[in-house]
Parts: structure tokens; sequence; C-alpha cells
């Protein structure tokens, strides 16, 4: 990104999806992934997930995006789902109120699990159902401004903002990586371009690329 | 900006109003159904041309989850042989299961004819048992208002189990109506427990196979025979059995042991689907028949063979390993099986020659639930142990009960005359009652059996429908003297009492 930076690091990033069960994480997910949409994709149980890579300046970075079922029930079993993770959108349905009210709930699910840099954008999604509202767009960019958390609107079903909202988090995550690397560099003086092969963080720095859990 | 590495644009929106699939509530009756003209496959019916879709044997549009794996053919002539073995075994079943339960959990391996399937798994799981016990419980069930939390979760569910079956298609149609109101009834049958998402695809196979009444008493019985734990708060049990998978699986392949080992993958990660829906999302549908025909009679050992045949034949060798240099594409690996290690003849052959049995798995459940104590402390939702099949299941049951009254779908007046073709030589009938008397005479002897066991001497005989069930066991003793007239059958003529040997191939 900067001067002199070498190209075509290979990044992985994982990131999950949360949020209530039918807010549409599936289809976001294969939206982003496959450019498809079903209203009857299946109920979630267990994990899924699908990748995409995305080319950010001129460093391809692959996204792993990992999926699971919403119900309250579930998160007895995810914390296997977090582990490493880089990133998170935390998805509820603009037309269904109750969706948004359980937000602060699943960041606190999210921060017990994942790692404190973790990269969260807060996604109110279905917005192709305009007359259908039932959250107010600037309650819910309010609050993603008090949480430090980024903020899109979005529709699987029309595509509207889908790889807007999975790009930025992908950029986001992508200059933390970049910053680290380049603090590591200066305080290690290792060679750019061997970040690939097994380089040890430097002191108290969290490694985000290449992981997977 | 980023430039993305796929070029197609996105597709274009949809025709059409909104949405308003989810936001129904079926809780106030069907006439408010939609029919959905959106784009998905699953969209409604005629009027989008549904009926120009093929469906497959099973009720699949063709090239859904339906019929490939599905090679062999049973052959018609050995189908209806099956066919009337089975139902001897239906209409005696009580003395099947004490006596013969051997060749029941045989021919459950073989695959149990479609025309029967529903049935004998009602008779397997207890679900039989269960509806007669409670008389009218489903109805009271049915017709109570439920918690409107769980109610929006389920409806919420309705279109997302098995789109691609004719008969969950349609949103608001009757298999949709019937899985809302089975699923209705579970969060209000057991309160504490409410409504786990897994159960629903649970709730659809077996919907396929019966009418809600009886798939509701069928699901009670997974839920609590045998899978208690899957569906509760804290899904403890599933964690446990994912333990136990992985643990298994040292022995059976510890080439996949390993791999799995250093990728530090979660069991979690590939099973709760797995065994959530007993491989319903998973098998081509062939395949999740004969697994519930072995699951219903053998019960959750069956569960952990499958999973544990999958994983050895996917990742049990240094080449499959090749493909899976990471987590990520190890799991990749386990969610696109090929389709030889899922095809029926294949997977049934691997799942019956496994040596795992029930006693390894609840060795090894000690050794887990051990562990978590010592390393997350007490479980949160202890559950009854699971029954394993459906000999355990009906041994347990208390008794006295009345033996199982078969549910005939032909039925004569009391007097008609049965063909004469089917009337048996009284010196045949004389034997088997013979057979019989002395049959319930070694029942009565051997400890252990519950007094169900005196009524099948008259197995036979044919009780109307409408007997209620409460009425205590009467015990029939054989008449030694009847003509075969008189042990005249209401039943199906199609039912054939035992003449062959108990060792034909079929």
């Amino acid at each position: 990104m900067g001067n002199g930076t070498e190209e075509d690091y290979n990044f992985v990033f994982k990131v999950v999806l949360i949020g209530e069960s039918g807010v549409g994480k599936t289809n976001l997910l294969s939206r982003f992934t496959r450019n498809e949409f079903s209203h009857d994709s299946r109920t979630t149980i267990g994990v899924e997930f699908s990748t995409r890579t995305v080319l950010l300046g001129t460093a391809a970075v692959k996204a792993q995006i990992w999926d699971t079922a919403g119900l309250e029930r579930y998160r007895a079993i995810t914390s296997a789902y977090y582990r490493g993770a880089v990133g998170a959108l935390l998805v509820f349905d603009l037309t269904k109120h109750q969706t948004y009210t359980v937000v602060e709930r699943w960041l606190k699910e999210l921060y017990d699990h994942a790692e404190a840099t973790i990269v969260v954008m807060l996604v109110g999604n279905k917005s192709d159902l305009s007359q259908a509202r039932e959250v107010p767009t600037e309650e819910a960019r309010m609050f993603a401004e008090n949480n430090g958390l980024l903020f899109l609107e979005t529709s699987a079903l029309d595509s509207t903002n889908v790889e807007l909202a999975f790009e930025t988090v992908l950029k986001e995550i992508f200059a933390k990586v970049s910053k680290q690397r380049q603090n590591s560099t200066r305080t290690n003086a290792i060679a750019l371009g061997s970040a690939q092969a097994g380089q040890e963080p430097g002191p108290g720095e969290k490694r985000a690329c290449c992981i997977n859990l | 900006m980023a430039k993305s590495s796929r070029e197609n644009g996105p597709r274009a929106p949809a025709a059409g109003g909104s949405l308003s699939g989810t936001r129904e509530s079926l809780a106030q009756g069907p006439d408010t159904a939609t029919t959905d003209e959106l784009s998905s496959l699953g969209s409604d019916s005629e009027a989008n041309g549904f009926a120009e879709r093929r469906i497959d044997k099973f009720g699949f549009i063709v090239g859904s989850q339906g019929a490939e794996g599905a090679l062999e053919e049973v052959p018609l002539e050995v189908l209806r042989q099956r066919e009337s073995k089975w139902l001897d075994m239906l209409n005696n079943w009580d003395k099947w299961m004490a006596k013969k339960h051997k060749k029941i959990r045989l021919r459950c391996q073989k695959g149990i004819p479609p025309s029967l399937r529903g049935r004998a798994w009602q008779y397997l799981s207890g679900g039989k048992v269960k509806l007669q016990q409670n008389p009218g419980k489903f109805d009271e069930l049915d017709m109570s208002p439920g918690d409107p939390k769980w109610l929006d979760v389920i409806e919420r569910d309705l279109h997302r189990q098995f789109p691609f079956h004719e008969m969950f298609v349609s949103r608001g149609g009757h298999g949709q109506q019937d899985l809302f109101r089975v699923l209705k009834a579970y969060t209000l049958y057991r309160p504490e427990e409410g409504y786990c998402q897994a159960q629903a695809p649970i709730a659809a196979v077996l919907l396929m196979h019966m009418p809600a009444e009886q798939a509701f008493w069928c699901l009670v019985q997974i839920c609590e025979k045998y899978l208690p734990g899957y569906y509760s708060e804290k899904l403890e049990a599933i964690q446990l059995d994912g333990e136990i998978l992985f643990s298994l699986l040292q022995k059976v392949s510890p080439v996949a042991h390993k791999h799995l080992s250093r990728q530090k993958i979660d069991p979690l990660l590939y099973m709760t689907e797995w065994f959530m829906c007993a491989f319903a999302r998973t098998l081509p549908w062939s395949s999740v028949l004969r697994v519930w025909d072995m699951f219903f009679c053998e019960g959750v050992k069956i569960i952990f063979r499958v999973g544990l045949v999958l994983l050895k034949h996917a990742l049990g060798s240094p080449e499959k390993l090749k493909a899976c240099q990471g987590q990520y594409e190890t799991i990749e690996q386990l969610r696109s099986l090929s389709p030889k290690i899922m095809q029926e003849a294949f997977l049934v052959q691997e799942v019956v020659e496994l040596p795992v049995t029930e006693r390894q798995i609840e060795r090894e459940h000690l050794i887990q639930l051990r562990r978590w104590q010592e390393t997350r402390g007490e479980l949160e939702c202890r559950s009854p142990p699971r029954l394993h099949g459906a000999k355990a299941i009906l041994d347990a049951e208390p008794g006295p009960r009345p033996a199982l009254q078969p549910s005939p779908s032909i039925r004569l007046p009391p007097d008609a005359p049965l063909p004469s073709s089917k009337a048996k030589p009284p010196k045949q009938v004389q034997k088997e009652q013979q057979k019989r008397t002395k049959a319930s005479g070694q029942l009565e002897k051997s400890p252990g059996l519950n007094q169900t066991m005196g009524v099948t001497a008259a197995g036979d005989a044919c009780l109307p429908q409408d007997v209620p069930p409460e009425d205590p066991i009467s015990y029939h003793p054989v008449p030694q003297d009847s003509a075969p007239q008189d042990l005249a059958h209401h039943c199906s003529q199609e039912s054939l009492t035992s003449q062959e040997s108990e060792d034909t191939y079929l």
C-alpha cells in the first residue's frame, strides 16, 4: 500500500457473519461469494462458509466468510466458529425491530469469543423492503458510531451494498494488518516478501494474515 | 477502488412485490398464503409452471437432493415379498420384537419397503404406542395457542426445509402447515425444551411418510429416546457426541484422526448438521432413508457409524489428504463428499460392517463426560440416558399396556368370508396355533418380559379400531379347535403369517 511495499501477498481473512435467525446472513454470503440469492435457502445448522478473493490495491485478499445458525441456542457451540476471525458482519433485519434490539447482546457475544481487534460492521439487511422498515437508518448509524462499528444497509436480494460491505470490512482489516506489518518491519527488519513463510509476529502483535483458526 | 475478481453483475432484482412470507402468521390460518413469484426455485406451484418440473420418486425436483445415488432398484418380486413379511411383522409386532428382533434388525438393514416405511418407523420408534397412550393429546396441543416467541422462529423456518421437495415447496401449503403444527405442538408438549432449528428437517422427513399426529409422536421419540439433549438448551449432548465421534475415529481411521488433530478441527465444524439432522441434509435421499431405517431399529450407533464411514473415506488416505492442506480445505472436503461414498449400497454395507458397538459408545460417553466435568464443570442440562434402538425403547416402556393394534387399511365387515385361496388347511393352522401357544408359554416363563407379551398369542386377531387403548390387557387363549375362518382377520388380506422358514434370504 505504501511505497516500496511488496505486491502480491496472499492474505486469508476470516470473516464471520453473526446475527439473529432469519436476518439474511446466508444470503449475504451467497450473494457475495456466488452472486446467488434464494428465498428458500435452507436454515443454517452447523457451519457454512464460502470464499472469494478480492484485490485491495495490489494485494490479493482471500475472504473466508463463515456463516452459522443465529438461533440463541446455537451460541453454546460457536467458540470454534469465532476462533481466528479478524472481521465480523453483525447483521440485523431492518424490517424486524426485534433483530436490532438484540445487537448489543451479539456484540457482547462477539467480544467474549473473538479478538478485541476484530473489525466489526453493523449491517441492516433487507433494504429492498423499504415499506416494511422498522429500524430508522439514523438510529442504527448512531449506535454503530457510538460503538466503534462500521455501518451499512444492504439488500442481499437486489445486491445493494453487499460488495461494498464486505470490501469495506476487508479493507479495514487489511489496513490494520499492513500497519502491524510495517511496525514489525521497523522493529525486526524482516525483509518483505517473507510474510508468507511462518514468520513470527513482533512482540505483542497479532498476525492476522494467513490464519485460518 | 478495489477490483473484484468476479465479472458478472448482480442478478436482476426480481419482479413482484415485497417478500411477505416471513411475516405471515400461520397461526391465524392458511388463507394468507402468498404465491411467491420471485426468482427462487422454491417458488410456488402451478402458477409458475411448477407442474412442468420433473419430480423424482421421492418427491424432489429432479436435480436436487433426490435421486442421485440410487443406482439399485429392488426387483418387484423381491419388493412384494418383503412387503408381506413386513406386514406380518407389523401385525405381530410384540411377538416379533420379543422373539425375533434380530430378524427385524436384518430387515431394517435391507431397507424397509417404501409402502410400509411410515408405519414401520412408527412401530420401531414406539411412536405408535405413544399415540395410543395419549389419545387426543396432539389435537389438544394443535388447538392451543403457542408461545409467540417460538412461533415466530418456527414460521421463519417453514419455507427453509427441503424447499425442493413438492411437499414443502408451497408457502402456506399443507406440508408447511403440518410442519408448523408438529413443531408448535412440540414446544407446547415440552415447553422447557422449546424449539431447536434442527428439529425442522427431522419433522419434515417424518411428515414425508406419515400424517402430522403420527409424525409428532415419532419426533417426540427421537428427541427423548434416541437423541435426548440434542435439541435442548446449551446443546451439550451434541458437543459430547462430537468428542465421542472424534475419539472413536482414532481406531477406525488413524490417518483421518491424525489429520483432523493436526489441523485442530473441532468436530462441531463438521458433525453438527450430520448428527442433528440424522444426515437428512447430507446424503442422497435413498441413502437417507436406508440410514433412518437402521437408525430407528438400532439407535444412535448408526449415526456414529455413518459419520465414521464418511470421515474414513473422505480423509482416510494420503491421496485424499493431498487436497486438504489447511483447515478450510479439509472442512470443504467434508462438505463436498464424493457421491461414491454416499451411495446407498456402499454406505449401508460399510455401516453394517463397521464394528462400533453401543458399549463402545457408552464407554466413550463416560470418558468424555468426565473430561467435560473436569474442564467445564457440571452439565447444565442433564438429559436422560439414550436408548439404543427399538428394542431398548420397547423394553423401557412401563407395562402393562395393550398390544399394538394394527391399523389396517383394508377392513372387511365381521361376517365377510375370506377368499378361499387364502384359507389355510386346518392342519397348518393347528400347527401354527401350537407354535404360538408354545411361544407364549415360553414367553411367560422368561423373566424380564412384561405382561405385554401375553397378548401376542392371539396377535393375529384384529380388534376394531375404536377399542379404547386404556382397556386392560385381556389375555386371549388361542382357541384350539376353531376353524380357520374364526380367526378371521379384519386385516389386510395381504397379511401372510410366516410360513416360510426363518432363514430366507429375503
